[in-house]
């Protein structure tokens, strides 16, 4: 068992890793440029509008309070690290005064819902099908299945989502095309509200599972074809075990350790889709927020935003980190 | 220990004969077409109760042969010709040919293999009790209780403890794992083991311990073994009969005592003098140039480019195999011509 | 070199088609040399055209010809592509090649940042930089930001190559005849890590290029230049698809999806010369 206890330290440093190098570009984009993130911000918000030239100066004195750019370098970055750990972002410019944690919090269980069930669903089919392309590799319909999955893999999900709001929202309109729920719905748990929020995330996660289901589909089938060959899948075939057990117990089983690894590698782009993905059809996620929050010139909610997916990807990076020893028993005593 | 052979029941029976099997590599990458000929055109027989012994070094085809007769069978490897016939699988000519049903049917009860450097050949994620469970349970036709006490019973049989059942590969040395491939292909009681160096990764002294342990337990259950490794030492010590592969092609066959005490064919005769002896201090020959690549193996008798004896005809044809003397066979042209005069 | 690539071509359908797309695409992107037109000006011929036989691809709502317009836009952006798998190929060699021969501390630290670098959550990274920037937000500079946060993946594969390669024998004799270690890095190393080096550039342009698409497209990269992305950004800004402008987002979208296709099976292909697994050229004997 300490094994397992030296495995689970060092996947806890690479944790405190991850977020502190993470953390630190954010601070060195937004402190060594040669812009000021503050005039930044008050020129976004200005030139919509004729502001006063004091509420400006006042604007500008309490943002360089909120975001520590005054005293000396150390001190920012103390300052600043302070911050983050706190969960303090101060106020939302866009929306002031609604803090920077309140608008997050709300948007927050939008994109982990989206993207946590595309992302196991995805996984969880490729792999099954990439896994059986891979066993199985005469099967005409698997093979027609690999090549679908080579033109669709390499596809921008910007397009994807696009050609599906094309298709059910004007050649074919049976989906709700935009928004997380109807409008006229309370946001409490009612089984109207329940229905109206998994309509309408069927085109998102659409868009997310179609691209994912393709790369896993690929890695599987690659891992697969390497797998049989191995002494122990010719052995158990050997031995007359049936060809359905030692698909699954020896061939996938053995095929999953590395595809979960593959899983942990692919979290740190898991924002690409989910950012464009919730443009495209209005989900009031953190990736609309974060969009809406440049074009406002919201600095406070940037870095918010930012920071929460560093926090998020790592999180769940560990908690694959932490589950692989139950796949793979060698990684227990090594 | 040869000795044995005559008193034991059957004797002369064969429990498996091999004629004329062909198996080729067969590939097609980026243009390139070939055959590499593994096994080419190989015959001989295994009798009940004994142990048959293949020697030869490295990619003369002896692993290949092994798995065609075992059945198995992938691409880019295919059964080109010949026929396999086991005493219990009769009429269909070899495991490749028989229908999944018949082939389900004998293996592991009738038919069992023990591998290659079996650092790899159990499942690394799971424990070895699931071996057993998939391998031998369907088989035996007992509770799973009775199952594990008999297997427990087995285990001890090769001197490992049961709790070695929930033990992962990777948790075992490499003897016990051997020891537990033994445990596993002999459980079933099968008529006839494949053994595919089931050594050759231990070091000497536990080597020595599996040697005896396999010999044992054959002994027990009563079963042939048809066994291939490239240390002469393991034959010596363990086979009643041996036959002699080089480069794809069976080359001579005899009792193993006869092979040692008179080997015939000139391949054969560097093999056995290249062994070390206590006391022998001559300096040991080298044999001028390698093994001949087998997609585009020389034509005629395939050892004649390194052979001192090679005559024209050697270029041209293709020695078949010769009964010299009594359940000696050979194939070479010079030793035929000599037998003759 | 061209033995490879005339075998690949002759016997190879996955690598024809992506070596048939590429080419279609690098033609395209050639093209605009003999562009008429300045890429920047708008308004130079009538706008919402469709697609016609002076118009091939027809116009778009700020009077820029679809056709010259598409042809900046891949130069640009196969540019962007091959700018940051450059500068990303450098880094992770050096990482790769170093962190695996000299194994040990330096390993085990190089590792551990690089698989930092791997998990770490670009896209917002990458607003967040937009974000300070702003106007003064080039093409270069995104392409070198992007070099230095992308080379983390391929390092480690190169690493394991690297590894592999330390035991074979020319690494040990290399060692005894008195050479330095990024001589042997270099001279010894760098052949056969080259083909995967090869591969990962495909890989790699199809990452960034999808990257800058999903920036440009948001209007998080420098506008002005014309890319893919920035095409559709302005079709977008324009609602093109709303006013049946329909051909200012097909051909864009059609060109990119060539693109990453003709890239992809281009790494596919490579990756299936190198495999020995796959490759049984040099299948000598059998055991």
């Amino acid at each position: 068992m300490s094994g397992y206890v030296a495995y689970v330290v060092r996947r806890l440093a690479q944790f405190g890793l991850v977020l502190f190098i993470g953390i630190n570009l954010a601070y060195v984009i937004t402190h060594a440029t040669p812009i000021d993130p503050v005039e930044q911000s008050i020129s976004a918000v200005t030139s919509f509008g004729n502001t006063a030239p004091d509420a400006i100066e006042q604007m500008r004195i309490s943002l360089r309070e909120l975001y520590g750019l005054g005293g000396s370098p150390g001190a920012q970055y103390l300052v600043f690290w302070k911050r983050i750990l706190r969960a303090d972002f101060g106020p939302s410019l866009s929306a002031f005064p609604t803090p920077v944690a309140t608008l997050i919090g709300r948007a927050l269980p939008w994109t982990a819902g989206l993207l946590a069930v595309s992302t196991i669903v995805a996984w969880c089919l490729g792999s099954l099908l990439g896994g059986l392309a891979g066993y199985h590799r005469k099967s005409r319909g698997l093979k027609l299945m690999g090549v679908i999955a080579m033109g669709l893999h390499p596809i921008p999900y910007y397009i994807l989502a696009l050609v599906l709001l094309i298709v059910f929202g004007f050649l074919w309109p049976v989906l709700p095309i935009t928004g997380g729920s109807a409008m006229n719905l309370p946001q409490t748990w009612t089984f109207d509200f329940v229905t109206s929020v998994l309509q309408h995330a069927i085109l998102p996660a659409l868009s997310l599972i179609l691209i994912g289901v393709g790369s896993w589909f690929l890695g599987m089938r690659a891992l697969v074809s390497n797998v049989v060959t191995e002494d122990y899948v010719v052995y158990a075939e050997l031995a007359g075990v049936s060809p359905s057990r030692v698909l699954s117990h020896y061939v996938m089983r053995n095929a999953l350790p590395p595809q979960l690894t593959g899983l942990a590698i692919s979290l740190g782009g898991i924002f690409n889709g989910a950012v464009i993905t919730e443009k495209v059809f209005g989900y009031p996620g953190v990736g609309s927020l974060l969009v809406d929050a440049v074009y406002a010139g919201d600095y406070g909610l940037v870095l918010g935003v930012t920071t929460v997916s560093i926090l998020g990807v790592s999180i769940g990076v560990l908690v694959i980190d932490l589950l692989y020893p139950l796949l793979d028993p060698r990684v227990r005593f090594s | 220990m040869k000795t044995m052979q005559a008193d034991r029941p059957d004797a002369a029976q064969p429990i498996l004969a091999v004629r004329d099997l062909r198996a080729y590599f067969r590939t097609d990458r980026f243009g390139v077409r070939r055959d590499v000929r593994a096994v080419d055109g190989i015959s001989f027989t295994v009798r009940r109760g004994e142990i048959y012994g293949l020697a030869g070094e490295s990619s003369s085809g002896k692993t290949t042969l092994l798995k065609t007769i075992a059945g198995a069978v992938r691409p880019p490897l295919e059964v080109v010709g010949g026929e396999v016939d086991f005493a219990f699988l009769p009429g269909y000519g070899g495991l490749h040919r028989a229908p999944a049903a018949e082939v389900a049917r004998i293996r592991w009860r009738h038919l069992s293999y023990i591998m290659q450097g079996s650092m790899n050949a159990l499942n690394p994620v799971r424990r070895l009790r699931s071996a057993f469970v998939d391998f031998a349970y369907p088989h035996i036709g007992v509770s799973r209780k009775q199952f594990e006490r008999e297997v427990i019973v087995h285990l001890a049989r090769l001197r490992l403890d049961p709790s070695v059942l929930a033990a992962y590969p990777h948790e075992l040395s490499g003897g016990m794992r051997q020891r537990a491939t033994i445990a596993l292909a002999t459980i079933c009681r099968p008529d006839v083991i494949l053994a595919d160096e089931p050594t050759t990764a231990l070091d000497v002294v536990v080597q020595k311990e599996v040697l005896g342990m396999i010999s044992g337990i054959r002994r027990e259950i009563g079963a042939s073994v048809l066994l291939v490794t490239h240390d002469l030492a393991v034959h010596a010590h363990l086979t009643d009969r041996l036959g002699i592969m080089y480069a794809g092609r069976l080359i001579e066959e005899a009792a193993t005592a006869e092979i040692f005490r008179n080997p015939l064919h000139p391949y054969t005769r560097h093999l056995i003098s290249s062994l070390p002896r206590i006391g022998d201090d001559v300096p040991r020959e080298g044999l001028a140039g390698s093994p001949p690549n087998l997609a585009d193996p020389p034509p005629g008798c395939r050892f004649h480019p390194r052979c001192p004896l090679a005559m024209d005809v050697c270029r041209r044809e293709v020695p078949a195999m010769l009964e010299i003397a009594p359940a000696h066979r050979v194939a070479c042209f010079a030793v035929n011509r000599s037998a003759e005069a | 070199m061209a033995a490879i690539l005339r075998d690949l071509l002759r016997y190879h359908a996955e690598f024809r088609i992506g070596a048939g797309l590429i080419a279609v695409v690098l033609l395209l992107s050639v093209l605009a040399s003999f562009s008429p037109y300045p890429p920047q000006d708008v308004y130079v011929v009538p706008p919402d055209v469709p697609p016609s036989l002076t118009y091939w691809f027809g116009t778009t709502s700020r009077g820029q010809d679809v056709f010259w317009q598409l042809t900046f836009a891949l130069r640009n952006t196969l540019l962007f592509g091959c700018t940051v798998a450059l500068i990303s190929r450098l880094l992770a060699l050096v990482v790769g090649l170093l962190s695996g021969y000299k194994g040990g501390w330096i390993d085990r630290a190089l590792m551990s940042v690089n698989d930092t670098f791997i998990v770490i959550p670009l896209l917002p990274i990458l607003v967040l930089f937009y974000f300070v920037m702003r106007d003064r937000m080039s093409w270069l500079l995104l392409a070198m930001i992007m070099a230095c946060l992308g080379w983390a993946y391929d390092a480690r594969l190169i690493r394991s190559v690297a590894i592999s390669l330390k035991a074979r024998e020319f690494t040990q004799s290399g060692l005894f005849s008195g050479m330095s270690t990024r001589e042997i890095l270099v001279q010894e190393h760098l052949p056969y890590v080259m083909p995967i080096v090869f591969s990962t550039t495909m890989n790699n342009m199809v990452w960034s290029i999808g990257l800058e698409v999903t920036l440009a497209v948001l209007g998080f990269t420098d506008i002005n230049t014309p890319t893919i992305g920035g095409m559709i950004y302005w079709a977008n800004q324009h609602t093109a698809m709303v006013a049946g402008v329909w051909w200012w987002i097909a051909f864009p979208t059609i060109a990119i999806i060539m693109t990453f296709v003709g890239l992809f099976l281009l790494a596919v292909s490579m990756n299936d010369y190198i495999d020995p697994r796959s490759r049984l050229h040099d299948f000598g004997g059998a055991s």
